[in-house]
């Protein structure tokens, strides 16, 4: 089988600093990745060069068996996208926000008022149709954008802190939908910092640290470079070791207990 | 109730605009857009224009929540009101001199107006996000945003523009009337290409902080041409005798240049048939518009596929300067005060989006007086009472700026940040209002009534000091009355729409005649009445220390 998703040394660098310093991996189709960092260790970056938002300096990438065209936007049909920041236009209801995303993607308004009427009842959101997203609260804002990036039934799915905001019996149905959505052979690129769910969740597991990709493959496998969860391998591989002392320097600064070295 | 108003392509609801737009539906697909996407996000950009953010929980209550109202539509008549005094220009039989003085306002205004008001939707980097991760070309997110601002700047000309258009059909003949009016659209559209080219230049060469700087330059650029462009095609005409209205026209080489002078081209032929100059004119204007065509053809793309860089600048360690902290312990009389100086101080320097609205204001409020006084100065006149007066009164001409200050300061693009005023544990609008108010006297209006004070003092010796002095402390008040006018809400807690645009012209409209009335009255009163400048000095200063102490407190 061919790799659904191929990046090979893919660099970026902003203002001179560089973010991606040759990003490798490779992603076969009906795979859940968990696509995990550090703050700032070039998580989003990759994702937007994917999604053709961001150019990349250098390197290659493969989408659906071929390389990407920056000029060709068809590609862009086939995936589903939630940022991180739960960006919305306010001002519009999730009936028009739902209706506008599916007309981005050529879909019929009947299509998308029913497949969005659906889902959202589904996620018990479905009194809210008619409501503006700026009374939204941060775990219906998030449904809306859950709908927003399937309502066209992509293939690829980038999700970028999914479950933020959202109730534990929500949590219980995306993960479900997230099973769901492998069996249909749905690839799902995961994004998160908690660790846990990840661990669960994800068929492969990403590291990417510094512009690096520093672990790459399935949990069972990581785990025998270093014993535990995937937390303490996370802060193995990101060279983190000094949560309690850092914990203790805060508590400090809020008390007004300066240590000479702050 | 909401207006469904994605109903599926052309509806017998649509606005006449959109329904003009799918007239140009093949035009569009021929530079390769795809046009109904482009119409699905223009609609919703329109819908979203007509729609108010809710401020505050509680504080607006629903009443204003479900009304559909564009604003910028609705406050067009203003600008056809104020066109009625162009009709002046009929008095004089030369076409070429009143559609000159009608082209040059018009470009002023769409060029101000494009400025300070449409740049922020041309860079605004959420659509990037939220549409740009969908199948849609950077052609077709562009071709929306340029149709979007494009809709309202036709709009926006026509209004300028009403009363001489008409005034056109009645005394000049129905083709000059066809001809003003296809002109008048075609301007819109000049600017907007315009504009377009420049950012998208700017942002494809540039990159990270020195991008978001050499945005605000270029604005400042264009502001200063437009005005120097101004003054220069006032030369070009020369009345000869005011009875009988007769003015003769001296072009020469470098006034090719000023192309707002190819608009008015078409009209020389048209009343004085051929001359060569007119001719080569309209073949500038012909080519320009050919060459506009093809480079925004070229451009359309850039702004968006580079915005993202807009983001990605470098954090750089912010310090407070020794003049924000100075200011901040003389002016702020409470540390809750003190606390939203800064806050004000530091916003003001970081938002871009506050810069791109305010810095053109500024420029062409600067620009006036600075050109008057080295104009003054290259006439080779001893400095005689009578224009050493003139003198005094130019730093004056920077209040244009106090009504772009208010409106400014009620913007944000991080307005959501809001929640942190209401959290706040005293009663703090009043101290927040005091402290944006002083910030932007000691940020802005010093320093621009600053430097024309000081090219003065030099000009003219100590001796009128007070008089400049009370110049400031009068525009210290005029803009506490300004923000008090308009200040209903917290400060930087509002979020900036399109249909907002017209906000600062409005204020600036009726703040004009009132701050007119009061400088001619104090400069008479301190040029006649011996002694008065002392008087006018202790009124200031006691209205000034009551505005700066109890200003905005209810």
């Amino acid at each position: 089988m061919e790799p659904i998703v191929e990046l090979v040394d893919v660099t970026k660098q902003f203002d001179g600093t560089p973010v991606l310093k040759g990003v490798t991996f490779s992603v076969m189709p009906g795979e859940i990745i968990g696509y995990i960092g550090p703050n700032g260790a070039g998580k989003s970056t990759t994702v937007k060069i994917i999604l053709g938002m961001l150019k990349k300096d250098s390197g290659t990438i493969r989408l659906f068996d071929q390389l990407l065209d920056p000029n060709d936007v068809t590609y862009k049909s086939r995936i589903g996208y939630v940022p991180e920041n739960a960006e919305l236009y306010e001002t519009l209801t999730a009936k028009e926000y739902l209706l506008f995303v599916g007309e981005l993607y050529g879909m019929k308004e009947q299509d998308i008022i029913q497949k969005s009427v659906q889902m959202m009842d589904a996620l018990g959101i479905r009194d809210a149709f008619h409501g503006r997203l700026s009374s939204f609260s941060k775990g219906m804002r998030q449904k809306v954008l859950i709908i927003s990036s399937l309502i066209h039934d992509p293939d690829i799915l980038f999700w970028d802190e999914p479950l933020s905001g959202l109730d534990a019996n929500s949590v219980q149905i995306i993960k479900e939908l997230l099973a769901k959505l492998k069996q249909d052979g749905k690839t799902i690129f995961y994004s998160s910092h908690v660790m846990d769910t990840v661990e669960k969740l994800s068929d492969r597991i990403l590291i990417l640290h510094d512009g690096h990709v520093v672990a790459d493959g399935p949990f069972s496998e990581l785990k025998k470079e270093a014993a535990g969860t995937l937390e303490q391998l996370f802060n193995t591989l990101t060279g983190f070791d000094q949560h309690e002392a850092l914990a203790e320097q805060f508590l400090q600064g809020m008390k007004g207990e300066f240590t000479h070295d702050a | 109730m909401m207006r469904d108003v994605f109903g599926g392509g052309e509806q017998a609801g649509d606005p006449f605009y959109l329904k003009l737009i799918d007239k140009l539906a093949p035009l569009y697909r021929k530079i390769g857009v795809d046009y109904p996407q482009m119409r699905t996000i223009l609609e919703m950009k329109l819908t979203m224009d007509s729609r108010k953010e809710a401020v505050i929980q509680g504080m607006n209550t629903s009443k204003k929540q479900d009304e559909e109202k564009n604003q910028f539509f609705s406050s067009l008549w203003v600008y056809a009101i104020i066109s009625v005094f162009l009709l002046f220009l009929f008095v004089y039989d030369n076409w070429v001199f009143q559609y000159t003085t009608y082209f040059s306002y018009i470009f002023i205004m769409l060029f101000s107006t494009m400025l300070a008001n449409f740049s922020n939707i041309l860079l605004d980097t959420k659509d990037a996000e939220l549409i740009g991760t969908k199948p849609v070309s950077q052609k077709t997110i562009g071709a929306a945003k340029a149709t979007h601002i494009g809709i309202y700047l036709v709009s926006f000309t026509f209004a300028a523009g009403l009363a001489v258009m008409l005034a056109t059909f009645y005394f000049n003949g129905i083709l000059a009337g066809l001809l003003i009016i296809f002109l008048s659209f075609l301007s819109a559209l000049w600017a907007l290409g315009l504009t377009i080219i420049l950012y998208a230049t700017v942002l494809k060469h540039f990159d990270g902080e020195k991008l978001k700087n050499i945005i605000a330059y270029s604005q400042i650029g264009v502001s200063v041409f437009m005005v120097a462009g101004y003054y220069l095609m006032g030369q070009i005409f020369e009345v000869i005798d005011p009875e009988t209205f007769l003015v003769e026209m001296n072009l020469s080489l470098g006034h090719a240049l000023l192309f707002p002078m190819w608009f008015v081209a078409p009209f020389g032929l048209l009343q004085e048939g051929f001359q060569t100059v007119y001719l080569v004119y309209t073949v500038f204007l012909i080519v320009g518009t050919i060459a506009i065509g093809i480079l925004y053809n070229l451009n359309s793309d850039k702004i968006d596929s580079n915005l993202q860089k807009m983001n990605k600048a470098k954090a750089k360690p912010s310090s407070r300067s020794l003049l924000e902290k100075g200011t901040a312990k003389l002016l702020s009389f409470s540390s809750l005060e003190k606390a939203y100086y800064h806050f004000t101080w530091q916003l003001t320097k970081n938002e871009r989006e506050f810069k791109t609205r305010l810095y053109p204001s500024i420029a062409s409020a600067m620009i006036f007086p600075l050109f008057m006084f080295f104009s003054s100065l290259r006439g080779d006149q001893p400095i005689t009472s009578q224009n050493t007066l003139t003198f005094l009164y130019l730093p004056y001409f920077t209040m244009l700026a106090i009504p772009m200050i208010a409106v400014a300061t009620q913007f944000s693009v991080n307005y959501k940040g809001r929640w942190l005023f209401e959290l706040s544990p005293k009663h703090a609008k009043g101290p927040f209002l005091r402290a944006v108010t002083k910030v932007m006297l000691v940020k802005i209006l010093l320093p621009m009534y600053g430097l024309i004070s000081l090219l003065i003092l030099i000009l003219t010796g100590f001796t009128y000091s007070v008089q400049l002095l009370n110049g400031f402390l009068l525009m210290s008040d005029i803009l506490y009355f300004e923000m008090k006018r308009t200040g209903q809400q917290l400060p930087f807690s509002r979020k900036y729409a399109a249909s907002e645009a017209n906000q600062g012209c409005m204020a600036s409209l009726i703040f004009f005649v009132p701050v007119f009335v009061i400088s001619l009255g104090m400069i008479l009163l301190q040029t006649f009445v011996p002694y008065a400048e002392w008087g006018v000095l202790v009124g200031l200063l006691a209205l000034n220390g009551w505005w700066m102490k109890k200003g905005f407190d209810k």
